[in-house]
């Protein structure tokens, strides 16, 4: 286990962490601890969240969001990179609700949107939380797995007359 | 750079290029080269491209269609189709991954990129090459930018082609570990050791599921599922695919005539796929093929049906009616199942435990056998017609030719050498041996001799060598077998027509007088043979065996039902769509009907007596 | 100055809702930004990215590992080259595929002369965005000829689909270290030229000194990579801190100024593309013989283990990521790339347009380096 990972057991013994390989850790943890792990990290030297993602894993009936924080500022003590740490957290697939992490990094704001928009999850406190892409509207979040992005091309598209001679 | 010295009139030393020879091109006045590598349009060998559609399978954009040229032959023994790929330039995003994946390295991409035309639907096209399409390839002079078109391109504009080390496919296959010939030489121990758990997955991970070799194959077994299941590491699926139309994988995955790997796709630069040995694999792995497979008969339908001959067809149409809920039953005169196969190839070849675990499978679903019953002598064609629905004649050919040539009665007859030592009490072998044939069974024979002789002799000089009418490029035998006889030590002697058997003085054989042939073949591609009879030469030697070939035995039919069956121009027993011969009720398959010789066509003809014979019997299901 | 602040902040002026894009001559790629403004001051500005957005992140799903390599070029078209090294990274991650050495080589050398091609694009970008035309078509003439070299390399000369797991899909072609080397002489004479006409002039000077500030700890907050950073003084590079490929089997340089400023990121861009150059030659003297590429599976068959990971590189704009998930089928179950532009384009840039003049618009965004097909992807 890593000097990082064994900081974050440290002081959340809820939150488990695993070395992925020597670039990167993992960090399991739910919703609750989000805003208090960020901070934690960020205090701590974890500078820069480099993005938010969501992977919808349809058949357990979970989005889970990951985090993936790097540290800018170097630690000098620790020979070699500091690794990079992948925090996820898991959300209900029928009711994704979690509290915006903009007062903690101010660039989530744009990711935030784009889940909002591509999985459907509510940032909870998002001053803006309309769609940032996409202008029309789709019954299924579009990258949700259950979206059907060929049914949806055939649908909408075939129904356009071919440009005339 | 200090600050200090910026200055807005820095700039005005750019006025100096107003002097100098501007660097841009006049298009289209003056054309830039494409790069060597450059990825315009396709070129396709139309000669080489097998129509295997991995192109169409790997391009991202679904920009490749295959399609059907109606002016080409479909050649599947060869691996060839008429389809060739057709592109759709309003999605080819122009990667080439179709050329990096081209196993018959036909497709490539040309240096030109051009195409003016008003209408669209010219988008859609199907590449030729210069050799194929003389016409749209033009020299340097007859070619205008101005007209630039996919069918109006530049002559020796080839860009990216194909690199086989950076290609998308494996050319060369997971190497089969076999026991060398100074060691195997020496004993029967089986050649081909098989391949390990993981070579196996790797050779099968070579597959581009193309499916070539499917059509190839006479029985049409579903190869691309069954490799694709050793890959998956999941042995019983593989079997569950190969039993659905052959009964027989342990034999045929020795000696399979592999009519699959010629149509192999990956053969056309590297080497096909080892699917016989990936059959043998799957065979081998599973120690009882019933837990595997859990197959069982149908219910009964009280129909019975006499087969003639325990062979691999014999015993595939057993499999295969038995599980239509027939009830069979095989004659044979051997002591065991196998026929061709239990006495022809050599242990080193296929141990008797390969054929015993297939037959003994088809049994177990309630075929009865009934061995050392000749029919025609133990019991009468006659009767087995009137005491079963139908019967399927499945008796090889059997009955040895020989050389006739001037004591031609002291030489052995190959099949009779084979089987004495395979399965009868054994022979005593001479220290130089002549074997008169370049065929399989000559093969066959000539090394199982070496063997004996390296086992009766073992501390003495021994030599065996083959004597064939055809020279080194006609030779009959496969090249794999010629190549291992070399390994072995054994001596060829082609293009050399036998004439004499030459005795001594006491009458024991002394060698074999044999004439330079001047041509195999006559002017009409008919067997007929010519010789120099002026060059002769005696090849030493203590014991002749003529492995010429078989023709088969038909005596067991009486004269009169003989009359009423038909043959083919080739001497083959005429049989019509459904396998049945013009005896209602017979039907008939494997080496006397069908001119391939091999196990896995005889499976193949079983396969279409089944269908036949549960048509003849319930005609309006 | 001072008066004309005065002036266009007084009572009077009415704030107005501004549309700046998509098509727009002072920008690059089709991005919007709606400015409030009041006079010609911005008030606030709101980016509206989406025109590009062609949804590749689900469509990789539906792709198996080797069809989505031509895929991912695409998504930004001013630097291929790193978008390709990124995905071969994440699957050779995954997959546990070596590079051969000589790969290593090749894929550094590549992607310095896409980061200097994408730096000239840059240069030609933000100098006509100012009115320079004739730099602007050196830039543009210097990228052409390094194009011409990936040409000869790769067969394309924008969408190279050269670097794939496992290394690169061809060797060098003959001679073509001789010609790299003359391309590069050619262009690195040509710098004092640029810096004459350009770096030096006041004009450059007036229009981008104090534009556009992000001081470090701004930029660090609101995930500034790249330029960004370096130009604020902050001493980060991938290639350093988390090297790949070659990059610490090479001697080289990281620069940095200090101001923050349109000017500082536009003279980090001109010492990278010396430095890249530098780099170079460097590498083309060590390049080692042997393979340069180690094959993968079949790709009809190729299932890649069950796993995740996220991998990082430093692209001519900035920290570049993948994030790359595989349930062990035949296709990614989810890809995510991380492009810098993402935060440059939607954080940062409405932050450093606050308050600035509707004419330094274009000069701030492309002094970012916003690239607009990488945000929407």
């Amino acid at each position: 286990m890593s000097k990082v990972g064994e900081e974050i057991t440290a002081h959340f013994p809820e939150i488990n962490t695993h070395r992925i390989d020597e670039k990167r850790v993992e960090v399991n943890t739910d919703k609750g601890y989000l805003l208090s792990l960020l901070n934690f990290l960020k205090d701590g030297g974890y500078d820069h969240l480099g993005l938010i993602s969501c992977v919808d894993r349809m058949e357990d009936g979970v989005l889970q969001l990951v985090y993936v924080l790097s540290r800018y500022a170097q630690d000098e003590s620790v020979p070699g990179p500091d690794p990079t740490l992948v925090v996820k957290i898991p959300l209900s697939r029928e009711e994704p609700t979690i509290v915006s992490s903009m007062g903690v990094f101010i660039n989530a704001e744009p990711y935030e949107r784009e889940l909002y928009e591509m999985f459907g999850i509510d940032f909870t406190g998002h001053p803006r939380l309309d769609p940032l892409f996409l202008e029309r509207d789709y019954d299924i979040p579009p990258l949700r797995k259950d979206f059907d992005t060929r049914r949806y091309v055939t649908e909408e598209f075939e129904t356009i007359p071919p440009v005339e001679d | 750079m200090s600050e200090q010295k910026s200055s807005v009139l820095s700039s005005l030393e750019a006025v100096k290029y107003l002097f100098r020879k501007p660097k841009t091109i006049k298009y289209p006045f003056e054309l830039k080269e494409p790069a060597l590598r450059y990825r315009g349009f396709h070129l396709n060998d139309w000669d080489a491209c097998t129509g295997c559609g991995n192109c169409e399978d790997i391009c991202p954009n679904d920009a490749i269609e295959m399609v059907e040229v109606p002016d080409l032959e479909d050649r599947p023994a060869e691996g060839m189709t008429n389809r060739r790929p057709q592109i759709n330039y309003g999605r080819c995003c122009f990667c080439g991954l179709c050329v990096d994946i081209c196993p018959a390295g036909s497709l490539s991409l040309s240096r030109d990129y051009l195409h003016i035309h008003f209408n669209t639907d010219t988008f859609t096209f199907v590449p030729k090459d210069e050799k194929s399409a003389e016409n749209k390839f033009l020299p340097e002079e007859e070619y205008s930018v101005l007209k630039a078109n996919l069918n109006h391109r530049r002559q020796d504009y080839e860009g990216f082609s194909q690199d086989l080390d950076f290609s998308l496919f494996e050319p060369e296959r997971v190497r089969m570990p076999q026991v060398p010939p100074e060691e195997r030489k020496l004993s029967f121990i089986e050649q081909v050791v098989g391949y390990t758990k993981e070579e196996a997955s790797r050779e099968a991970a070579r597959c581009m599921e193309c499916g070539l070799c499917e059509d190839a194959c006479p029985a049409g077994l579903n190869i691309v599922d069954y490799v694709g299941a050793i890959y998956e590491d999941d042995p019983d699926e593989s079997l569950r695919e190969i039993f659905e139309d052959n009964p027989l994988p342990a034999i045929c995955g020795r000696i399979c005539m592999k009519h699959c790997e010629e149509a192999c796709s990956l053969g056309k630069q590297g080497e096909p796929v080892a699917i016989r040995w990936l059959k043998r694999w799957t065979a081998d792995v599973i120690e009882d093929y019933k837990s595997s497979l859990e197959l069982s008969p149908a219910e009964d339908k009280e129909k019975r049906v006499g087969i003639i001959g325990a062979g691999p067809s014999g015993l595939s149409l057993a499999y295969f009616l038995r599980l239509k809920g027939y009830g069979v039953t095989v004659f044979d005169s051997l002591p065991g199942p196998g026929g061709a196969v239990r006495i022809g190839p050599p242990k080193y070849r296929l141990p008797l435990e390969a054929v015993e675990k297939d037959a003994g499978y088809i049994a177990s679903l309630g075929v009865k056998f009934r061995y050392l019953t000749r029919v025609g002598k133990d019991v009468s064609f006659t009767e087995l017609r009137d005491n079963y629905d139908a019967v399927y004649m499945a008796v090889g050919n059997f009955d040895p030719l020989s050389t006739g040539i001037e004591n031609a009665d002291r030489a052995h007859l190959a099949l009779d050498f084979l089987k004495r030592n395979k399965i009868g009490e054994g022979i005593d072998v001479g220290r130089e041996i002549i074997v008169i044939g370049g065929g399989n069974v000559a093969m066959d024979a000539a090394r199982e001799a070496l063997r004996l002789q390296h086992i009766q002799y073992s501390d003495k000089d021994v030599m065996t060598k083959t004597v064939s009418l055809e020279d080194w490029d006609e030779m009959p035998a496969t090249d794999e077998e010629v190549e291992e006889a070399k390994e072995e030590g054994i001596q060829f002697n082609p293009a050399w027509g036998p004439k004499k058997i030459e005795l001594d003085e006491e009458g024991n054989v002394r060698g074999l007088l044999c004439t330079k042939v001047k041509s195999v073949f006559d002017e009409d591609g008919r067997f007929n043979p010519s010789f120099h009879e002026d060059r002769e030469k005696l090849l030493e030697g203590d014991m002749v065996i003529e492995a010429i070939g078989q023709k088969p035995d038909f005596s067991f039919i009486p004269e009169e039902t003989f009359q009423k069956l038909s043959f083919t121009e080739r001497r083959k027993v005429k049989v019509d769509e459904d396998g049945m011969t013009t005896l209602p009720g017979v039907f008939a398959g494997g080496d006397i009907v069908n001119s391939n010789l091999d196990a896995v066509t005889a499976i193949a003809d079983a396969k279409v007596a089944s269908e036949g014979i549960d048509r003849y019997l319930f005609p309006s299901s | 100055m001072e008066i004309l602040r005065q002036r266009d902040t007084g009572p009077t002026t009415r704030e107005l809702e501004l549309y700046f894009g998509p098509q727009h001559l002072g920008m690059v790629g089709n991005f919007s930004i709606t400015l409030n403004v009041k006079g010609d001051r911005i008030v606030s500005a709101e980016a509206n990215p989406g025109y590009l957005h062609r949804g590749f992140e689900k469509l990789m799903e539906e792709r198996n590992w080797i069809q989505n390599f031509p895929l991912v070029c695409r998504v930004n078209v001013i630097e291929p080259g790193s978008m390709e090294m990124v995905y071969s990274m994440a699957v050779e991650d995954l997959a546990g595929i070596e590079v051969p050495e000589r790969g290593e080589y090749i894929r550094c050398i590549y992607l310095e002369l896409s980061r200097v091609a994408s730096h000239l694009f840059g240069l030609w970008a933000y100098s006509k965005m100012l009115g320079f035309e004739t730099v602007g078509g050196w830039a543009m003439y210097h990228r052409d000829l390094i194009l011409d070299l990936f040409e000869e390399l790769t067969g394309g000369r924008v969408y190279n689909i050269y670097i794939w797991p496992g290394g690169v899909r061809r060797d060098l072609p003959e001679g073509f270290i001789g010609r790299v080397k003359r391309t590069l002489h050619e262009i690195g004479g040509k710098v004092p030229d640029y810096n004459k006409t350009f770096f030096e002039n006041r004009v450059f000077h007036e229009r981008a000194r104090g534009i556009g500030v992000v001081g470090k700890d701004e930029a660090k907050e609101m995930g500034g990579t790249g330029q960004v950073l370096r130009a604020a003084g902050q001493e980060y590079d991938i290639r350093k801190v988390d090297p790949y490929g070659v990059y610490d089997e090479v001697d080289w340089e990281v620069h940095t100024r200090e101001e923050g400023d349109a000017y500082s990121r536009i003279m980090v861009i001109r010492d990278e593309m010396i430095e890249s150059v530098h780099m170079v030659f460097k590498l083309l003297k060590d390049i080692p013989d042997g393979p340069a590429y180690n094959k993968v599976p079949n790709p009809f068959k190729w299932r890649i283990p069950e796993g995740e990971t996220y991998v990082r590189l430093e692209s001519s704009r900035g920290e570049l990521g993948l994030y790359l998930l595989s349930d062990g089928g035949q296709r990614p179950y989810r890809a995510h790339f991380r492009t810098p532009s993402y935060p440059h384009g939607l954080t940062v840039l409405e932050k450093a347009l606050d308050g600035e003049s509707i004419s330094d618009t274009g000069n701030i965004m492309i002094s970012l380096y916003v690239t607009a097909p990488e945000i929407d992807r």
